[in-house]
This record gives C-alpha cells, sequence and structure tokens, in this order.
C-alpha cells in the first residue's frame, strides 16, 4: 500500500526492542479495562441491576473521565501494535486481504464510539432510561465485548 | 513423580489436549479471560480510586464498593475459571516459565492482599464515609490493589514472551 511504501517494521523500535512490545500489550489491556468497565457501570446501571442507589446520568457523569483516558490508552497503543507488523493485519492492503477478525474489530470499534457518545450516553443521561435502556445497556456491553472477542481472534483465524 | 512430570501429565491428558488444539474453544476461553478483565479490572480500579478520592467521590465508598462487589465476583469468577482452563492445556510447557510462577506468586499476593484488609478496609468503608476520608492503610490498601492487578497482567502477557533455554545451544 502507498502510506507504507518504504516502511520496514524491522526498523520499528517495537521490533527492536524487547520490552517495547509487550509493554504495548500490557497498556492496551489496562485501557480496555478502563474503557470497558467504567462503561459497563453505567451500562449495568440502565439495564437495572447494578448500582441502583444512583442513577446512570450521575454514574455516566463520574466514570466519563475515566472512560476518555481509557479510549485514550487503547487508541495510541492500538495504532503502536499495528505499527509491529501491518501485513499481519490488513495483508497487502487491499480490503479483501485483510484479516477478517480485524476488519471486524475497526469496524465494531468505530461503530462503539459513535453509539457510546451519541445514542448511549443521551439515554443513559434521560431523567428515566427504561425498556430502552435495558436494551442500549445490554447492546453496549455485548457490542465492547465482541471487540475484545474480536482482538484475540486476530491471531486464530 | 515431579511437579514438571505432574504438569506433562495435565497438559497431554484428553482435556488438556482437547482445549489447546481446538480452534474454537482454545480462542473463545482467552477471550472470555479478557472480556472478564475488562469488566472486572475496571470495576477494581474504579473501587480503588474512589477510596483514593480520585473517582466517582460524589457517592459514599461504601455505596460503590457494595454495589460493585457482585459483579467483581463475577468477573473474577469468569478471568480464574478461564485462566485456570488456559493454564490447565500449557501446564508443562508453562511451569518452567519464571513469569508463570511470577504470575501464580502474584495471585498469592492478591488472597494475601484481600485476607489482610478485608476487615480492616472493605468492611470499614461506611466508617470511614462518616468520617469523610479513607484511613492512610485504606489508601495503601488500594494502592497495593491496583499495582498487583497491573502487575499481574504484565506478568501474563510476559509468560509469551519467555523462551526457554535451547539445551543444544547451551552445549556450544
Amino acid at each position: 500500500m502507498q502510506v507504507f511504501a518504504g516502511y520496514d517494521p524491522a526498523n520499528n523500535p517495537l521490533n527492536t526492542n524487547e520490552w517495547a512490545f509487550p509493554v504495548c500489550e500490557v497498556l492496551h489491556i489496562v485501557g480496555f479495562a478502563m474503557l470497558i468497565g467504567t462503561i459497563a457501570i453505567v451500562d449495568l446501571r440502565m439495564i437495572g441491576v447494578g448500582m441502583r442507589r444512583q442513577t446512570s446520568a450521575e454514574l455516566l457523569r463520574d466514570t466519563a473521565p475515566w472512560t476518555m483516558l481509557g479510549l485514550m490508552l487503547v487508541l495510541t497503543t492500538g495504532p503502536l501494535i499495528f505499527s509491529s507488523g501491518p501485513t499481519t493485519y490488513i495483508g497487502s492492503g487491499d480490503f479483501a486481504h485483510w484479516n477478517k477478525s480485524f476488519l471486524y474489530k475497526m469496524a465494531a470499534l468505530a461503530l462503539a464510539i459513535v453509539y457510546n457518545w451519541t445514542i448511549h450516553n443521551k439515554v443513559a443521561n434521560s431523567p428515566n432510561p427504561g425498556g430502552l435502556g435495558v436494551l442500549v445497556g445490554a447492546f453496549s456491553m455485548l457490542l465492547w465485548a465482541s471487540i475484545i472477542f474480536a482482538g484475540i481472534f486476530i491471531a486464530f483465524v | 513423580m515431579d511437579f514438571q512430570s505432574f504438569m506433562d501429565t495435565l497438559q497431554n491428558g484428553a482435556f488438556g489436549t482437547s482445549i489447546r488444539e481446538s480452534t474454537l474453544a482454545y480462542p473463545i476461553i482467552l477471550s472470555t479471560h479478557l472480556v472478564g478483565m475488562g469488566i472486572f479490572g475496571g470495576m477494581i480500579a474504579m473501587t480503588d480510586l474512589r477510596i483514593l478520592g480520585l473517582a466517582m467521590t460524589k457517592y459514599p465508598m461504601a455505596d460503590v464498593h457494595n454495589q460493585l462487589r457482585p459483579y467483581k465476583h463475577l468477573g473474577l469468577t469468569l478471568v480464574v475459571t478461564c485462566g485456570l482452563l488456559l493454564a490447565w492445556s500449557k501446564a508443562g510447557l508453562y511451569w518452567p516459565n519464571p513469569f508463570f510462577k511470577l504470575k501464580l506468586m502474584l495471585l498469592l499476593a492478591v488472597a494475601i492482599h484481600a485476607l489482610v484488609f478485608r476487615r480492616s478496609v472493605y468492611k470499614s468503608l461506611s466508617d470511614m464515609d462518616k468520617f469523610g476520608s479513607a484511613t492512610s492503610s485504606a489508601k495503601v490498601a488500594a494502592v497495593l490493589s491496583l499495582v498487583l492487578w497491573v502487575a499481574l497482567v504484565a506478568a501474563g502477557r510476559w509468560i509469551g514472551y519467555w523462551e526457554a533455554p535451547n539445551p543444544f545451544e547451551q552445549q556450544l
């Protein structure tokens, strides 16, 4: 692919330094725990089973900075991990050659980010999310969990 | 029978082999291990950060801790069950790995942490709420918990990067 012309992953510090790659992976895991764990707190409240002494709007307000910190961590470490061996993820670059699990992961991640900061947060902020909240919260948990599955399956498809 | 051959027997038994060689079971168990970490790790972090006065400060510490507890237990059960299955399927391979032993020691440290601080910190949060802030031992417990869990994740990753010494190379 044109953008990667002349790019040799062998010179990437992630491949020349023994520590760099696993450190990125650990930060990626810590980041998604922060991201998904804090969103799950809001989701479980909307579903009506967790932290019922607070409202979903209160929980959303107080977890939001940590959700954002988690997102920043995964969005920094993810592309670094990708850069260590782009061909593993996208082959020669054509969509047809992308690793299918990686393709799903990127599509689902884009959807999850948009969904979380639009529909999800709007419903969580409403005074009484009710039945819609159950749906929105359950879909959120499943979507984020599927992204973790897709990340693992990159190495198995 | 030494411990290594016991671990080899575990790994090469029908159960361990079926997990290891399954194209679906192994990645599904691994993914579930990480989903458990995602939900449970995030909730642990929020509880610890609440005790440290850095997150969710508008509600009492006991509220955060007690209400998240069932989900942290669920997450821990998920993570530990999947972790045991993964370790079972590669027991003989992992046993010589120093990072595997480090991970076991960190798990022991987590168990000790729970025993030491259960009564003095985690069951006394509502008293601390009345007093206004966490005691210094509660803050020590929270910092230790954060450090231990991140260290466990790191040890888990490093297991995959350790290469067993090659006996043929050593002879040269």
